[in-house]
């Protein structure tokens, strides 16, 4: 997905032409103006002109394109597609995980933002076969949101806007980097969910917003993803801070459940953070405000050993 | 008609005894007596083709009954279950006319002359006016009467019978078994398991006798309607008195 | 409702007319199934007035009620007709072959085995064809395995059959299970609406189709056989039937239907269980008409449901299973109640 960044642009636009001038065809006016990207499913995605009808299948998607400047070009999103506000204002096309064709067709999108893990393949297929544009998303660390916002504003010919926020995300990550990177490591356990209690291994996008701040995720070395474990796991290993996202914007509940289990570092530094998951568990550029609330909390935490 | 040779039914763990080589003649009246375990319902279920003998053969009109198709002994041979499993809801008509199954074709609809043909067999066992009925909510009598005029419409020439007597009253008693004289006299040949030795004596022409132990003698009713045989057959011993020229049997004390 | 009603005392025995009679609710139900097709392809969350439906099956219309009408609803509402029809003659035929009402297609864990191919082809990643064909293979396996368990050593039962199918479903139970349990929380939406049916991942309607075609085809000269068999295999045996090859072809016939359904649309639950009851219920009990009947009834009430699924909290999509069992709960209940 690199390639598609570095792609020569100028290049990119002459060989469909030249293709296009050798075969007799007069659509020059026409492909001269296509671009073309890689997406995160490593296939390349092509529009004749910039896409004039977007429609990201995902609450994140949708603020993906919202973030490359596309936002009076979205035309609908799906439950939960919530944030900026004014996403809030647009029809829906069903759930992230059910979607419903007929609607979805009958928006006549040109191009759909389709997240890779998240909406259902029998679908996107199908979408595929009946000649749709779709352009997959699998945003799992900081690189990758930037540059997917980068990708999507070259389709939807935002290009500018999109580079400048991409910009803006990557200049506040690093700088959050520098300003932390010689900070003490503080031994943490991320709690995804409560019942059944899960967390983040190394390969979420958690992880490397946690790393930023110079925290140390207990648990990175499990091999999925998003594991489930035990309470016994925890307690073992003693994490000096317990981070909770939740399912709602202000639900602390689940650190109060850990007061009981005196015995626990996190516990008795009160070191039992809550960040609003909205900022947090989504993969867009919200993640710099969450990460900037995080490290703030690690470094309350360092204040108080 | 029906007829075995050298005939050894398959009852696990008991010794052969006697191999049973007989013939059940048009016309003739067969009972089965014997106590409980004895293999009556194993011997009939062997005549049938059901089960498989532990050695010698069944015949139907000559032939081994392994290389007949089941459809066609099924049109020469009925038989009438002592168990019956109603595992699915019917009324008494349809059971009735399933008994015309072996003479159609897997397209065929029952024809006016099956559906004739059940309704006389209803009304032959008195069951005309019960014949929308559902099967399940019928009496034990009742449903015994229905598998009998379920096998008077599959029109057999070979009756088996496994005590077709169960659950009657004494009126029926005699009924079915005026219905399977009046089938012996048509000339077909009619092959019954019983319990009662006086029905057996009144109305069977040839008895066969067998015991528990395998052993087995059978003859016409009056070569084997002998007291000490009898009382030997039961282990119980027996009294008997003549009436109307028909031998009667009770148990003394 | 049967023949035999014409029989009463002093009415002329016609079987013609009487064969009429007979089959009349079958044209009454091909009827109804016609025009709940016509529904589903009619309704959708995108209204598009009745007038424009028409031209599209016309060949006219515009592009977009042309894509919506024959790429979207055609294809899904015959896959939803198609497998209803094949799941309620499936449960029609279980129930014959184990002689107890609580069978349905699944009891003998042919979906499980179909659910555990499905949901690993999930857990691997894999699209809408691989899932299919990994829930056919799942299938055959899972039923050739209860097959090959029943028959053993010794002698063969319904009974022996029954329990052999229900421990092997209980084991396929565990292992979806634990997939569910193991497996990535993105992918267990999709594991769930395959677990209770949807009708999405009919892909073409055409297999399920056809075999429903070929089964009324086969299910009405088998029929009377059948008729015979539900009064026990002995009793079959004494009319003539084959009971041991018959026994085994509805099982494995059933057992492919069950495949062919659970393939095209997961598994969808209750329709195989109640629709045969429903009919009996309805039309007495002769297969010959029951398993057709099954074939169209089914095929409506699932087209029915998926048409509500989708339309009901458009443009969120419920699982039709969930529908299957709304609709289909209390009008058994009706016709159980209303029965003696």
């Amino acid at each position: 997905m690199r390639a598609a960044q570095h792609r020569h642009p100028t290049l990119s636009r002459l060989l469909p032409a030249l293709a296009a001038v050798v075969m007799g065809l007069c659509a020059g006016p026409l492909l001269a103006k296509e671009v073309c990207v890689t997406d995160d499913a490593d296939r390349e995605v092509c529009l004749a002109q910039p896409a004039q009808r977007v429609l990201p299948l995902s609450p994140g998607a949708t603020e993906l394109a919202f973030s490359a400047g596309a936002g009076d070009q979205v035309i609908a999103g799906v439950s939960y597609s919530d944030y900026p506000p004014e996403a809030r204002e647009l029809p829906s096309v069903g759930s992230h995980t059910r979607l419903d064709m007929e609607k979805l067709m009958s928006m006549e999108p040109d191009l759909l933002i389709v997240w890779a893990t998240g909406n259902p393949r029998e679908q996107t297929d199908r979408l595929e076969e009946l000649g749709l544009t779709l352009y997959f998303t699998e945003a799992t660390n900081f690189e990758q949101i930037a540059s997917n916002i980068e990708r999507l504003s070259l389709l939807t010919g935002t290009h500018e806007a999109g580079h400048k926020e991409a910009k803006r995300f990557r200049d506040g990550i690093e700088s959050i980097r520098q300003q932390y990177q010689d900070a003490d490591p503080v031994p943490l356990f991320y709690q995804v969910w409560d019942e059944p209690l899960m967390t983040i291994n190394q390969h979420h996008f958690i992880h490397e917003v946690v790393n930023l701040c110079r925290g140390d995720n207990v648990f990175a070395d499990l091999s999925r993803r998003v594991p489930r474990i035990g309470k016994e796991s925890v307690l073992e290993a003693n994490p000096e801070a317990i981070v909770a996202g939740g399912m709602g914007e202000e639900n602390r509940q689940w650190l109060e459940d850990w007061k009981g289990f005196s015995n626990l570092t996190a516990v008795q530094q009160g070191n039992l953070f809550f960040v609003p998951p909205s900022i947090i568990q989504r993969p867009t550029t919200r993640l710099l405000a969450g990460a900037e609330n995080l490290c703030e909390h690690l470094e309350t935490a360092r204040e108080r050993r | 008609m029906l007829s075995t040779r050298d005939l050894v039914i398959d009852i696990p763990e008991r010794a052969d005894g006697v191999p049973l080589t007989l013939s059940v003649a048009p016309g003739q009246i067969w009972g089965v007596l014997g106590p409980n375990g004895a293999g009556k319902t194993t011997l009939l279920h062997t005549l049938a083709g059901l089960r498989a003998p532990r050695s010698g053969q069944v015949l139907l009109g000559g032939k081994p009954l392994p290389q007949l198709k089941r459809r066609e002994v099924a049109r020469q041979l009925g038989i009438v279950f002592q168990e019956r499993q109603d595992g699915f809801p019917a009324t008494v008509m349809e059971t009735a006319l399933i008994g015309r199954h072996p003479y159609l074709s897997p397209w065929q609809m029952e024809r006016a002359e099956d559906l004739l043909q059940a309704r006389q067999a209803l009304e032959r066992l008195d069951l005309g006016h019960l014949s929308e009925r559902q099967v399940e909510t019928l009496s034990g009598g009742e449903r015994q009467r229905v598998a009998l005029a379920t096998a008077l419409t599959q029109n057999p020439t070979v009756w088996l019978a496994d005590e077709p007597t169960n659950h009657l009253d004494l009126h029926h008693q005699v009924a079915v078994m005026k219905l399977l004289a009046a089938q012996a006299a048509d000339n077909r040949a009619v092959f019954l398991c019983l319990h009662d030795l006086n029905l057996a004596a009144r109305w069977c022409t040839h008895l066969l006798l067998l015991y528990p132990d395998g052993q087995a003698c059978w003859g016409t009713a009056q070569s084997q309607l002998v007291p000490e045989a009898l009382e030997k057959l039961y282990d119980q011993p027996l009294m008997s008195a003549e009436i109307n020229g028909t031998r009667v049997f009770v148990p003394a004390d | 409702m049967s023949g035999a009603e014409s029989l009463a005392p002093g009415a002329t025995l016609n079987p013609g007319v009487s064969v009429l009679r007979k089959f009349l609710p079958l044209l009454i139900l091909a009827a109804l199934s016609l025009l709940s097709m016509l529904l589903a392809v009619a309704i959708g969350s995108v209204p598009i007035p009745i007038m424009d439906v028409l031209a599209v099956v016309q060949g006219e219309g515009t592009p977009l009620h042309q894509t919506l009408i024959i790429e979207l609803r055609a294809p899904r509402a015959l896959a939803a007709f198609a497998v209803g029809g094949l799941l309620a003659v499936a449960g029609a035929l279980m129930q014959i072959l184990l002689r107890n009402p609580l069978a349905d297609p699944y009891v003998l864990g042919v979906s499980g085995g179909a659910a555990v191919g499905a949901l690993g082809a999930m857990l691997w990643g894999m699209g809408a064809a691989v899932i299919s064909g990994s829930a056919f293979a799942g299938a055959l396996l899972s039923t050739f395995l209860v097959f090959g368990l029943a028959h053993g050593s010794g002698s063969w039962t319904a009974s022996r059959l029954l329990l052999t199918g229900v421990v092997v479903a209980s084991g396929w139970g565990a292992v979806i299970t634990l997939m569910l349990a193991t497996g990535p929380a993105e992918k267990l939406p999709g594991m769930l609406y395959w677990l209770m049916g949807d009708l999405t991942y009919a892909r073409s309607p055409w297999p399920a189709v056809i075999a429903l075609v070929l089964i009324c085809l086969l299910v009405v000269p088998l029929g009377r056989s059948l008729n015979v068999l539900a009064r026990g295999p002995l009793q079959a045996a004494a009319l003539g039937v084959s009971v041991k090859p018959l026994e085994w072809s509805i099982y494995v016939v059933a057992s492919l239907l069950t495949a062919m359904a659970v393939t095209t649309a997961g598994s969808i639950g209750f329709v195989g269980l109640v629709v045969p009851h429903m009919l009996r219920l309805l039309l007495g009990n002769d297969q010959r008409l029951i398993l057709p009947a099954c074939a169209l009834g089914g095929g409506i009430l699932l087209t029915l449901a998926d048409t509500l699924a989708r339309i009901m909290i458009a443009p969120e999509q419920l699982p039709v299973g969930v529908i299957t069992a709304l609709l289909g709960v209390p009008t058994f209940l009706y016709l159980l109640y209303r029965s003696r």
